[in-house]
């Protein structure tokens, strides 16, 4: 297993305030697999990610990275082998750095030398083309921001990345140049994603398997085939799966909250 | 007057008199690196159905809407060969009409409740506040309307969410809660742009169920402003597909599988589905033409 994460709880507060973000969470990823993971806002779901790439060090349980067991507290060396990309490409971009600074930077943390081949080599695999690694984000589409997050995770040749919503901010036609560009990359690198997403249809065009979460709790693991046929176990899976396909007065009639 | 605007009410929205009539819309901006032109030459008719405007960002949907209010910002200027609300002339309207008519006869319903509500003043006093301005009636009437309102939304304990203020209510809540205040006035015509984008699919249906009963119920036209295609074609009675400031193409809602525009096609084939394929989707190519060609201009006429 590549990913191989057990009884994770994250609760944030304490006493009255306290907030029981994630419940006893299990997943396991294989290698070179895409993994999904949807829920409506405040399910947990960005939060599993903020706790395995480490942004957040409050967490209980055991998350296995590659066999290795990662603790709260991080290497340099570690963080190499994941990386993240974030939702909004208008806010994850420095303003004031060019995307040759941006792309610079890990290089620069990890110690790794040909930096300009690298740089040149990573926006070419993206899409972007050498004119662009001047630039500054603001002379820059959506689009082509999201590549060069995408460019600053993969420039350190990790194992594993986290997806955060990657193409919710972006324009339909945008979003599945960015999907196209998501799955030809893990295709030739072998990488292996979790992402997160709250519209089931992303998800599942990239991910073979989707984990279902409410509340903090992983409720449902649905497959493929489960994806097509809608036949799923749990009442908010089907709810959301309906819900995914568009207005339907007499679908809402049966609608209810889980709490 | 709510008779009058009962009157013609039936079934068949092409049978009526329009209540929106807009016909060669332009809107410009000047701005320090040149003049933008927004909107080129859009022409549609409202009646009282559900129209659904739908383009990516920059294709001038938002600034249609923003028009129809005369909302448009100060470095902007808006030009139709005619912009007309239930007899009225929208270009000619002084200021102080069109303030009697926004919120009051046409509505509209911005996409974030965060920034749209009053972060120091209760809901409540809100809604009450919009009823207020625009009838004259008693603090206290103003208050039991506003509790029917927030009643008639859906929300759970209207009392208690009453006294609320918008940072303690949740995004669907507060989108609800927007809703109630613009509705409060009982307006011929609602314009809704993205009511739903911020809010969860299950929330997004419950919001737009409400928006539906009132077309059905009370006869008001809505104008709903999207970037979902899947969304709005599920929804809406009719749509508009905007690219470049243009109607590029007018569509029954359910005849979207139809849809003859290389640029609605195209949208629709680079949305991923739910069936499980892993394929490459098909990425949109945009022709130049789009933007030059004479096509639809006519296309928003019922």
């Amino acid at each position: 297993m590549m990913i191989d994460i057990k009884d994770l709880n994250i609760v944030f507060g304490s006493g009255h305030n306290q907030i029981h973000a994630v419940r006893d969470v299990n997943l396991e990823v294989a290698e070179g697999e895409s993994y999904g993971l949807v829920g409506e806002s405040g399910s947990g779901k960005s939060t599993i990610l903020r706790a395995m790439v480490g942004i957040n060090a409050h967490w209980t349980g055991s998350i296995r990275v590659d066999g290795q067991l990662l603790t709260p507290k991080r290497t340099v060396a570690s963080r190499k082998h994941m990386q993240m990309v974030f939702q909004d490409p208008y806010g994850s971009l420095h303003p004031r750095r060019t995307v040759d600074d941006t792309l610079k930077e890990p290089l620069i943390i990890h110690n790794l030398d040909d930096r300009d081949d690298r740089i040149v080599r990573i926006l070419k695999e993206v899409g972007l083309g050498p004119e662009f690694r001047f630039r500054y984000p603001h002379q820059l589409s959506g689009g082509q921001r999201q590549r060069v997050a995408i460019a600053r995770a993969l420039i350190l040749e990790p194992r594993v990345i986290l997806l955060d919503e990657p193409t919710s901010a972006l324009d339909v036609s945008v979003q599945a140049e960015i999907l196209n560009l998501l799955s030809a990359l893990r295709k030739t690198h072998g990488l292996t994603y979790i992402m997160v997403s709250h519209d089931l249809a992303v998800v599942g065009h990239l991910c073979s398997k989707i984990a279902v979460m409410n509340r903090g709790v992983v409720i449902e693991e649905m497959t493929e085939e489960q994806m097509r046929t809608g036949e799923v176990a749990h009442d908010y899976t089907r709810q959301l799966w309906t819900a995914s396909h568009g207005y339907d007065r007499t679908a809402l009639k049966s609608f209810k909250e889980f709490a | 007057m709510n008779e009058m605007r009962m009157t013609g009410f039936s079934s068949d929205p092409s049978a009526q008199e329009p209540l929106i009539s807009v016909r060669d819309l332009h809107v410009r901006f000047t701005t320090p690196k040149g003049p933008v032109h927004a909107v080129r030459g859009v022409s549609f008719d409202l009646g009282r159905e559900r129209l659904g405007i739908v383009g990516e960002s920059g294709s001038g949907k938002s600034q249609t809407g923003r028009a129809l209010l005369r909302l448009t910002a100060g470095n902007g200027s808006i030009d139709a060969s005619k912009m007309e609300f239930d007899g009225l002339d929208l270009m000619k309207a002084s200021e102080k009409k069109m303030r009697s008519i926004r919120g009051s006869r046409i509505s509209m319903i911005m996409q974030d409740p965060k920034y749209s509500l009053n972060p120091v003043l209760t809901v409540g006093a809100q809604i009450a506040e919009s009823c207020r301005r625009h009838e004259d009636i008693s603090k206290a009437d103003a208050k039991k309307r506003a509790l029917a309102m927030l009643d008639t939304v859906r929300i759970r304990e209207p009392e208690k969410v009453y006294n609320l203020y918008p940072h303690q209510v949740s995004g669907g809540m507060g989108q609800r809660i927007m809703i109630a205040m613009m509705l409060i006035t009982n307006p011929q015509v609602m314009i809704a742009d993205e009511p739903t984008s911020a809010l969860d699919v299950t929330v997004q249906m419950q919001v737009l169920a409400l928006l539906d009963d009132m077309v059905r119920e009370r006869g008001m036209g809505l104008v709903l402003i999207s970037h979902d295609l899947q969304l709005v074609s599920s929804f809406c009675d009719r749509v508009l597909v905007m690219y470049g400031g243009r109607i590029m193409e007018t569509l029954d809602a359910k005849n979207l599988d139809q849809a003859q525009h290389p640029y609605t096609k195209g949208l629709l084939n680079c949305l991923p589905r739910l069936n499980g394929r892993h394929d490459d989707l098909p990425v949109l190519k945009r022709d130049p033409a789009w933007l030059t060609e004479g096509g639809d201009a006519e296309g928003g006429l019922a």
